[in-house]
């Protein structure tokens, strides 16, 4: 069977984005249509280090698609996305699509991880191995090293006493915390979360609250998917609301759900109250 | 008479053992082939799964066994009609493993494809570290059906002159018109399958550490 690569992987290069002064994600006019049907009609969106972005929308706006276009588990029609100074799709002068960078894609792959909303971890591997196997296998970092680092996160996420279990003799909340130490440990600059908090109690939500902004603190990059207006509303420095594809308002937590402007947000907020 | 069958014996556990070193990895490859997105490559792996299963492993045999002679016109040595058995065994049990392979690897949730993903796994890493050693989880009840079919299936190796057990009891049987040959072979075929059943259940029990 084919060895893996010995390739070396770039470690993400946070100065050169700051120093640029470079959004950590950067998206632009994207497109992404199933079939006949638009779900992303040039979406623009960006985030800064160290901002927490919430896009919030009623089901089927395309949040869904967004996020998965974003991890690079799907592909965008036309547009632009870029990581910081990694710019991973652009459109070419001439070509209706828009075209993907493989090296691009792969550098771009250390800079954010994600927290999906059922997790997936791994059920075959501990709570350590789920935490430290990436950064050794993929990133050819040493093993101690990363093992202090795994070790480190799961104390902060206040799981170090599950180390040396496997995912499915945690609750929901646990293994949501394993799955942040697994994508933290990668150390990338931008972080997703799918649906934050939809399966947290309020003590547990109230930690998510907390987590995030040290994060942002530290400066990372949050995007946040969620239904859950008062979290995102809490947390988040600025809103994204998506409709139909589009993002038809945006601003701080105040503007867009404080004081919507625009119709649809004002109609699918009155709808959320309850 | 025991070390007649005892020695014939030996054959049947030496068919055994080499069609699963042979067929367990040989039929990754198969079911690699088979979920390939290269169509003509999946279609040519089904048409080669339909005809081993479809077809009689006797048949099989025989086929492997002369088609030297036929296509070639060469007479075989007989050291050639062993070497026929395990070509036989080992493709047509690769077959059905690979069948299994295929059921175990589509019923794994997208979600660990899609985590290895993002993480930055390569596609074989991907598949080698997170997807199969949890497909390898799910199938052993069903590898477990087919190794012990396979126990019992050494003895079709009869056909084509091999002296594996159950060639020998039968010899036994008619030099000394008793019946009893066979039915020692039968105790020890059945002893045989209750050893590897108690094998495999410690198996399922090691990799029982986790659900998913």
């Amino acid at each position: 069977m084919t060895k893996p690569k010995t390739r070396e992987m770039p470690r993400p290069d946070i100065s050169l984005t700051s120093a640029l002064g470079l959004p950590a994600v950067y998206v632009k006019d994207a497109r992404k249509s199933f079939g006949d049907k638009e779900v992303l009609r040039d979406v623009s969106l960006s985030i800064k280090q160290g901002e927490v972005v919430s896009l919030i929308g009623p089901s089927g706006a395309g949040k869904s698609t967004l996020l998965r276009c974003l991890t690079l588990l799907d592909t965008f029609d036309s547009g632009e996305l870029a990581y910081g100074n990694v710019r991973v799709c652009a459109n070419v002068p001439g070509e209706s699509r828009t075209t993907y960078d493989k090296e691009a894609e792969r550098q771009a792959r250390m800079r954010f991880g994600i927290v999906f909303q059922n997790y997936n971890l791994f059920p075959h591997y501990t709570v350590l191995k789920n935490v430290m196997d990436a950064p050794i296998v993929v990133q050819k970092r040493d093993p101690k090293e990363v093992e202090e680092q795994a070790r480190k996160l799961l104390e902060r996420l206040d799981i170090a006493d599950h180390a040396d279990k496997v995912p499915d003799q945690l609750s929901g909340g646990q293994q949501q915390r394993v799955a942040i130490a697994r994508a933290l440990c990668m150390n990338p600059q931008v972080i997703y979360f799918d649906e934050a908090t939809s399966a947290l109690d309020p003590k547990l939500t109230q930690d998510m609250h907390r987590l995030i902004r040290e994060l942002a603190h530290d400066g990372m990059a949050v995007g946040i998917v969620t239904h859950e207006m008062g979290f995102a509303r809490d947390v988040s420095d600025r809103i994204a609301f998506l409709f139909d594809g589009q993002i038809v308002e945006e601003g701080t937590p105040d503007e867009v759900i404080g004081n919507p402007s625009d119709p649809r947000t004002k109609a699918f907020l009155a709808n959320a109250e309850d | 008479m025991t070390g007649m069958l005892l020695n014939g014996y030996v054959v049947s556990l030496q068919i055994f053992a080499l069609t699963l070193i042979g067929a367990i990895p040989l039929g990754v490859l198969v079911a690699l082939g088979r979920l390939s997105r290269f169509k003509p490559l999946s279609w040519l792996v089904g048409l080669y799964i339909s005809l081993m299963r479809g077809t009689p492993l006797m048949l099989q045999m025989f086929a492997v066994f002369f088609i030297p002679y036929y296509l070639f016109g060469q007479q075989t040595g007989p050291d050639y009609m062993f070497v026929a058995v395990m070509i036989a065994f080992i493709v047509n049990y690769a077959a059905y493993f690979a069948e299994i392979y295929r059921s175990g690897i589509q019923s794994m949730p997208r979600g660990q494809y899609e985590a290895a993903q993002v993480l930055g796994y390569s596609r074989t890493q991907r598949f080698f570290r997170i997807i199969l050693p949890q497909v390898f989880k799910r199938i052993l009840p069903a590898m477990g059906n087919e190794i012990v079919t396979l126990v019992k299936d050494t003895s079709l190796a009869f056909s084509i002159g091999i002296a594996e057990m159950f060639t020998t009891s039968r010899a036994l049987v008619a030099s000394q018109r008793s019946m009893v040959p066979f039915a020692i072979a039968a105790l020890i075929y059945w002893i045989t399958c209750l050893v590897i059943e108690f094998v495999l259940r410690r198996i399922e029990k090691r990799m029982d550490y986790y659900h998913d």
